[in-house]
């Protein structure tokens, strides 16, 4: 495809989805949807990644791919945050039959 | 054109996103996580990085919003229920981080100073060319370039297997290690209730009387 | 076929070799706690998968120790090594220490000591968790316990921004599903919750500042970052007027910011390490602490090392102003917070984020100090005996759990009679967390806080002589609550159920953390000259060195073996940049 599409939008496009997904995390307090909102923040990570990896030219001894690999990752590693996430939101959900972080009260101080 | 398609893309994108972080009903906060997943899947099509687009779906879309979905089943949230609205007192301070955090991000785009030999952000609309000039000279990172892009499945490969071997092995004990936590954490042992555990067999039996939203906001008040 | 693709050397893998055999033994312990162990009752697996995973643990300390010797002797005994491991590998590991698997990854003397020092308190807390029985996942317990260990030892190993975020992850992944292992009480799950949370989100902020700086320096390897920062136009002012390059730092000091439990990102730390059971929340606070440490010093000082203070000024623009500040913030804020608490492992998690504290203005030292190596050597002493002082109290803490099940202060009421050695013992850890000598964590206070002060006359000297006097008034805050400690042992009636005479489980890491306390701090020197040799390849480029290292990196082909990380700082070591050169010599 010839490029027509500058840079920048690419990284509004990011930046506007990051701070959707920090609102979420300030906003929401259920804990599924805080989850929701930390996979938008890393996918937003993720575009800027690429997009960096495609308008740059790497230098020398950077490996042709360092921003694809990165991405790459992080989709493994928000696999893996995901599954932790579920386990730990159903054990607290079987311990106060609630899925609302603010109603975890057993620690204060 | 692929500005109209790009805008189209974004505008889809952006609303996505809005609707699961806005979204009363847990279900349709995955449904528009899903939509967005894939408008981020397109953005990687369009940054031709098709490869990982379609690990983008097949792990976003088919495990992580599956995942996603399983989780608000086993809560009962499905319907949405009071711990699921935003509180008010919070709504307008965070809208307003939210947006000044965008302000700042997009100026910081703007004017992003990179190191000299780098471009600048703001004026690099142009793509790096992969294709050799007029006299036919091309530096080595311009035929990787054009491998990665042409290739990138293989070429994703031979760098997971070269400079990236120990971070591939890492990132299969992470997912190794996740798994087994999860496991671990998650399993409810009813067939052999070993004393000293009765915390969580009452809330379990609860959990399956299967997903009832009504029930849930009296329940979990009840039970604090 | 694809052109250049780089070959990697396979002997490259013998320096992981305490990271797999750690992750292969969690393996080991995972399947035969699933297969073997399954029928016999909960205490008996504990200490049959205990016991099993000592011995994991006793084969990675072999690994470590051994790399570690080799790496130190293949010089000087070439024959001898040779003869042990053939004469490629003698060759191979009397290199000089650098990058090793493509320049992903360090292996120098720093790292295979920090593998002999991960391992090492792996093993107490690991002997401590046999000590009672507080889940029913005994194998997966453990797999993670290693697992997390295998994460920090490739994050203070990390060269590279892709290795270090899984690193990380893989840490804290596992750290997260540990302090929930406790799964009979609920606030070791609301403690797993919180934790996964704050860091997952935190985590995803930092992964942000990473897009932006690889998006500002088209690199994701440390020193290619520091090279590009450094070759920038010397007129744009480093990150002054760049809201990018501003946002990249403020995002990567959230991220680290977490993971040291630095105010204002501390929020987890009291919850996560009341909540968590005794040994996991004694690795959270050792374990972790030492290697977002390391990383911390490796990235802030050496990566965006030229961002610190381009303007020449302490408090002009740059992360080095932000640093002194979160520095400030946290001693202070730590210590006072502590002396309001009334559990023990909570007062001992303000007490870290107070200490985190501290080890910032080294952090900040090291940025402006002429001897920028030995002020780094300081901050890592100063770790080492923080972990183990945190070890041994976390140790007495898993023993009141186990016997009054409780771990508020006053439960540790009348031990002073009950275990008088023990007792004692934990005395001293704690003169040594106030930083009372002849204790090693005074020497640790005094190296930080000299190094801190020893630099040239500016500016930068006066707002640092400002935190130091603040880290020293706030030592003297901090005794209070340490005494509260020693005050309840020794001067209260003996409350709740007697205490059990402690086993070896926990009598020893007690024993042998005060021991570590008190030798290192009657004879500090050894101690302290090791961290400083290891922190020399750790930051070998620390000096604000543009002119000094020979023009950037040539532009070696893409196949290179050897890429620059491992280039850049040998040389400019070795062709007397006068700073490091007498670091090296300290």
């Amino acid at each position: 495809m010839n490029s027509e599409i500058p840079l920048n939008w690419f990284l509004y496009f990011a930046a506007a989805s990051f701070s959707i997904g920090l609102v979420g995390v300030l906003l929401r307090r259920n804990a599924i949807v805080v989850l929701m909102a930390i996979e938008i923040m890393l996918n937003a990570a993720n575009i800027n990644l690429v997009a960096f990896w495609r308008y740059g030219t790497p230098p020398p001894g950077a490996g042709p791919l360092a921003g694809v690999i990165l991405a790459l990752f992080v989709i493994t590693i928000a696999a893996a945050e995901v599954a932790v996430g579920i386990g730990l939101i159903l054990l607290c959900y079987r311990r106060w039959n609630a899925a609302d972080v603010d109603r975890y009260d057993s620690l204060s101080g | 054109m692929a500005e109209i398609v790009f805008l189209v893309i974004a505008v889809l994108g952006l609303g996505s996103a809005l609707g699961t972080v806005l979204a009363r009903n847990l279900v349709h906060a995955a449904l528009y996580l899903i939509a967005f997943f894939f408008a981020v899947a397109c953005m990687f099509v369009m940054l031709e990085a098709e490869f990982l687009a379609a690990i983008q779906v097949l792990v976003y879309i088919g495990a992580v919003a599956i995942l996603l979905m399983f989780g608000i089943m086993l809560t009962r949230n499905v319907q949405g229920d009071d711990t699921t609205t935003i509180p008010n007192a919070w709504k307008v301070p965070g809208l307003f981080a939210g947006f000044c955090l965008f302000v700042v991000l997009v100026f910081g785009i703007n004017n992003a100073v990179s190191p000299s030999s780098r471009g600048k952000w703001a004026t690099s609309t142009n793509r790096p060319s992969i294709v050799a000039d007029a006299q036919g000279i091309e530096a080595a990172w311009m035929t990787e370039r054009r491998d990665s892009i042409n290739d990138m499945a293989r070429m994703v490969g031979y760098q997971l297997m070269t400079r990236y071997a120990l971070a591939f092995e890492t990132a299969g004990l992470l997912l190794t290690a996740a798994l087994v936590g999860a496991i671990a954490l998650a399993h409810r042992e009813e067939e052999d209730p070993a004393p000293g555990r009765p915390a969580g067999t009452a809330a379990s039996a609860d959990a399956q009387n299967g997903p009832r939203a009504g029930g849930a906001p009296a329940a979990s008040t009840s039970r604090r | 076929m694809p052109p250049n693709v780089p070959t990697l050397d396979f002997r490259d893998f013998w320096h992981i070799a305490p990271a797999g055999v750690l992750a292969a033994w969690g393996l080991v312990v995972l399947i035969v706690d699933l297969v073997l162990a399954r029928k016999r009752s909960v205490d008996e697996r504990r200490r049959t998968i205990g016991a099993l995973s000592m011995v994991g643990v006793g084969l990675a300390l072999v690994a470590a120790a051994g790399l570690l010797a080799l790496g130190r002797c293949a010089v000087e005994h070439f024959d001898t090594v040779s003869n042990l491991v053939g004469p490629s590998l003698a060759e191979y590991f009397g290199r000089p220490g650098g990058t090793i698997l493509l320049g992903t990854t360090a292996a120098n003397f720093q790292t295979d000591v920090f593998n002999v020092l991960y391992v090492i308190l792996l093993g107490l807390v690991v002997w401590i968790s046999t000590s009672y029985t507080f889940t029913d996942n005994w194998g997966e317990y453990f797999a993670l316990l290693m697992w997390a260990t295998v994460g920090m030892m490739l994050l203070s190993a990390s060269e590279e921004l892709v290795m270090m975020f899984l690193a990380l992850e893989t840490m804290t992944i596992c750290l997260y599903l540990l302090t929930a292992m406790e799964k009979s009480r609920r606030r070791s799950a609301e403690a797993g919750l919180k934790y996964f949370v704050y860091g997952s989100v935190s985590s995803a902020l930092f992964l942000y500042g990473l897009s932006l700086v690889y998006g500002l320096t088209g690199t994701t390897q440390f020193d290619a970052i520091r090279q590009a920062l450094i070759d920038s136009d010397p007129g744009d002012g480093g990150i002054a007027g760049n809201l990018a390059a501003a946002s990249a730092l403020l995002l990567m000091l959230v991220g680290f910011g977490f993971k040291v439990s630095a105010v204002p990102f501390h929020q987890w730390a009291p919850d996560v390490y009341e909540g968590a059971p005794a040994p996991v929340t004694a690795w959270v606070s050792t374990g972790s602490k030492i290697a977002s440490f390391v990383v911390l010093l490796k990235v802030f000082l050496h990566a965006v090392q030229p961002w610190s203070h381009p303007s020449n000024q302490l408090m002009g623009p740059g992360w080095l102003a932000l640093v002194v500040v979160i520095s400030a913030v946290t001693m202070t804020y730590g210590n006072l917070a502590a002396l309001a608490q009334k559990n023990f492992k909570r007062m001992l998690a303000y007490s870290s984020i107070a200490h985190a504290g501290y080890m910032l203005v080294g952090v900040a030292a090291v940025s402006v100090s002429t001897r920028g190596v030995e002020a780094a050597g300081s901050v890592l002493y100063y770790l080492v005996v923080y972990a183990f002082a945190n070890i041994g109290a976390f140790a007495v803490a898993a023993w009141v759990v186990r016997d009054r099940d409780g771990d508020q202060i006053e439960d540790l009421n009348g031990m002073g009679r009950q275990a008088p050695f023990v007792a004692l013992c934990l005395v001293l850890l704690m003169l040594s967390l106030i930083g009372i000598p002849p204790f090693a964590g005074f020497f640790g206070k005094l190296y930080l806080f000299l190094e801190a002060l020893n630099q040239g006359e500016s500016t930068e000297r006066l707002t640092l002589m400002g935190l130091v006097a603040l880290g020293l008034l706030n030592s003297v805050i901090s005794a209070f609550y340490y005494v509260r400690v020693l005050k309840a042992m020794y001067f209260r009636e003996p409350s709740g159920a007697r205490l059990r005479p402690p086993r070896a489980a926990i009598a020893a890491p007690v024993v042998l953390s005060a021991v570590v306390v008190t030798v290192f701090g009657v004879a500090p020197t050894p101690l302290i000259n090791l961290m400083k040799s290891a922190s020399a390849p750790m930051l070998t480029a620390v000096q604000p060195a543009s002119e000094l290292v020979p023009a950037s990196p040539a532009p070696t082909p893409a196949p290179a073996v050897v890429p620059a990380p491992a280039g850049a700082p040998v040389p400019a070591a070795a062709s007397g940049v006068p700073e490091s050169a007498s670091g090296l010599a300290g």
